[in-house]
């Protein structure tokens, strides 16, 4: 008998409570599924599942087997992955996927230290947003990513979270663009250019409540992310918007054709770098292995080395207020 | 149907949450079922399926619910309110420590209750009613002590760490307290037909359910004064639920199961909550849609 086949008739029995829905869901018939089930139940001598004319209900020793069975099937899908890349000595192949705002000079960097280290490998890169690879992840499209926290992190495992710290570019002509850094409520003129909203909901909503927080809540949100129009906003409007320190633009005015300065953009730091992207390499629970693990230490180094980011440690205290319902 | 579950897809994705949805109209069984079989984590919505045992043990004479109990404030459950919060001894019937337990989510009261009827008893009270993917594995108390154990030395603020939240056991359904959306409107939909309990019961546990406080989540989606709501919510580290029933002046009577993760693992999160509203809201016009 195929266990793991059987189980995983079993396990989406189970979770659909309907032959029909399950078979679908498997791709098969539904006399075969039935089958199947029966003979799991004699092969492991236990009743999985009572069935009347329109129902089906898991049995209590169901209900007991399905975690085990459900962690079976994550192990051996792990190991077939595993064994995909490992086939031909170290030659299989790593589907990896990083966000589009890391800088070149980051994803040359664990381009170079991923291929030192494993030069049998072979590495599929792929330039996806943090929903995206979530999605990918669910199924099974995609082995390991760099993600933008915070998102749900629900059955994944992490590398060491990360920040990079952000700052702020604003025109050259601003009032506060002579200051060496920027405290928050000094951009309170200004309104705010962020990406747009749909992208990536709760990472925009935290970045707008730590602004609020540190003082600066812009009368007015613009949308926008790529940086040649982001940078077009800037001048035009007046408004500021944020980048990370590794991606700022160079710092130096740009000269027309007459010999004048023009006027540009600059970066400053924010007082306090209350904000910042952070990041981490994820990978699906379970589905861990040796190339997953090189691929989150070679970006791992080349976020903290090329882009200068920094462990993230959270520091502000957290206030559980009586609807929180749990207590520590 | 597709057009209900395009919109709670939109509405769940907007808020920052994944969410799991079941809502049942209890007369006539229509439903909307978006993701109701997933496992999910029941938190402190699992206070209701200790009430339900709770009531049927009173109606099979096995208990008295206005028997006095003496709680002294030492070991109680910790919590931010209640008998959880209060510190000195109180003297109180079952009944109102139940009430406690379903109004503010009282933790304390949640396990003295739990110490009287056993976990077993509400383990099997569930798999009576047909709940077969509910099941309790901890009290109230053993379940924050998980928290507790997991945070780690750093206790509360170390609950924004993403890495902390992976390896929280109270956020993995298979191993804390756990059910599925469409357990728990079977629960409901069993509780205001009075066939979970006698009528007498029955009437007992729906005004527990609609004394609760909280106006943030399934009652934000319904902003309506001859619209009644009862639930029962649930919150951990990411976790934010509620079951209960809408019913409208027309006799129309629906339970909903809302069970949702937030991305953002912050405490305070407005429109997460609100959320709960808004998807039980579309869920409930789609059923009442001619």
């Amino acid at each position: 008998m195929d266990l793991v086949r059987h189980l995983e008739c079993f396990v989406a029995v189970a979770e659909e409570q309907h032959f029909g829905r399950a078979a679908a869901r498997l791709g098969m018939a539904q006399p075969p599924l039935s089958q199947r089930i029966q003979r799991l139940e004699r092969e492991l001598g236990v009743r999985l599942f009572e069935r009347s004319s329109r129902h089906v209900t898991i049995t209590k020793a169901g209900t007991l087997l399905l975690t085990e069975a459900r962690e079976l099937l994550l192990r051996s899908e792990s190991l077939l992955a595993t064994a995909r890349r490992i086939r031909d000595g170290e030659s299989g192949l790593l589907r990896a996927a990083l966000p589009p705002d890391v800088s070149g000079e980051t994803v040359a960097a664990l381009l170079a230290r991923f291929r030192r280290g494993h030069p049998g490998l072979e590495l599929e890169l792929h330039e996806l947003p943090t929903a995206e690879q979530l999605a990918r992840f669910a199924t099974h499209e995609l082995d390991v990513g760099l993600i933008h926290h915070p998102c749900d992190i629900t059955g994944l495992e992490l590398g060491p979270v990360l920040r990079r710290e952000l700052g702020v570019l604003l025109p050259r002509d601003a009032p506060s663009a002579g200051r060496p850094a920027i405290p928050l409520p000094a951009l309170s003129d200004h309104d705010l250019i962020l990406f747009p909203r749909a992208n990536a909901p709760a990472l925009y909503d935290e970045l707008l409540t730590t602004c609020a927080r540190n003082g600066y809540t812009p009368a007015a949100v613009r949308h926008g992310q790529g940086a040649s129009f982001v940078r077009g906003l800037v001048l035009s409007t007046g408004a500021v918007a944020f980048g990370p320190r590794d991606d700022r633009p160079a710092d130096r005015p740009t000269r027309d054709a007459h010999g004048h300065d023009e006027p540009d953009v600059v970066w400053r730091p924010i007082a306090g770098a209350p904000l910042a992207w952070r990041h981490s390499v994820a990978w699906p629970r379970g589905r861990g292995d040796a190339a997953v693990e090189a691929f989150a230490r070679a970006a791992t180094d080349a976020l903290r080395t090329a882009a200068g980011a920094t462990p993230d440690v959270p520091t502000r205290p957290l206030h559980l207020r009586p609807a929180s319902e749990f207590w520590l | 149907m597709t057009d209900t579950l395009g919109r709670l897809h939109a509405a769940f994705a907007d808020a920052g949450v994944t969410g799991r949805l079941h809502a049942l109209d209890i007369d006539s069984g229509a439903q909307v079922d978006f993701g109701a079989d997933r496992s999910v984590c029941t938190a402190s919505v699992h206070k209701l399926c200790l009430l339900v045992t709770l009531h049927r043990q009173a109606a099979e004479g096995r208990l008295d619910l206005t028997e006095q109990i003496e709680c002294p404030p030492d070991g109680r459950t910790p919590g931010p309110t209640g008998l959880a919060a209060m510190l000195d001894t109180v003297r109180m019937s079952l009944r109102d420590i139940a009430y406690l337990m379903m109004t503010v989510s009282d933790n304390a009261a949640a396990d003295l209750l739990l110490d009287r009827v056993g976990l077993d008893t509400v383990n099997r009270t569930t798999a009576r009613l047909g709940l077969s993917r509910t099941h309790a594995a901890h009290t109230f108390g053993e379940l924050l002590a998980t928290i507790k154990e997991d945070a780690g030395p750093h206790g509360a603020r170390a609950l924004t760490d993403p890495h902390v939240l992976t390896r929280l056991r109270a956020l993995d359904p298979d191993r804390s307290n756990r059910s599925t959306p469409r357990d728990m409107t079977r629960l409901l939909g069993a509780v205001w037909r009075d066939e979970a309990c006698v009528p007498e019961h029955g009437e007992a546990i729906r005004r527990l359910l609609g004394l609760q406080v909280w106006p943030h989540r399934l009652a934000s989606g319904f902003p309506f004064d001859d619209v009644h709501v009862a639930g029962k919510t649930g919150t951990l580290p990411t976790v934010r639920n509620e079951v209960g029933v809408v019913e409208y002046p027309d006799g129309g009577r629906y339970a909903v199961a809302v069970f949702t993760r937030t991305a953002n693992p912050a405490a305070t999160l407005p429109a997460a909550d609100a959320v709960i509203g808004t998807a039980a809201r579309i869920a409930v016009d789609a059923l009442r849609a001619p």
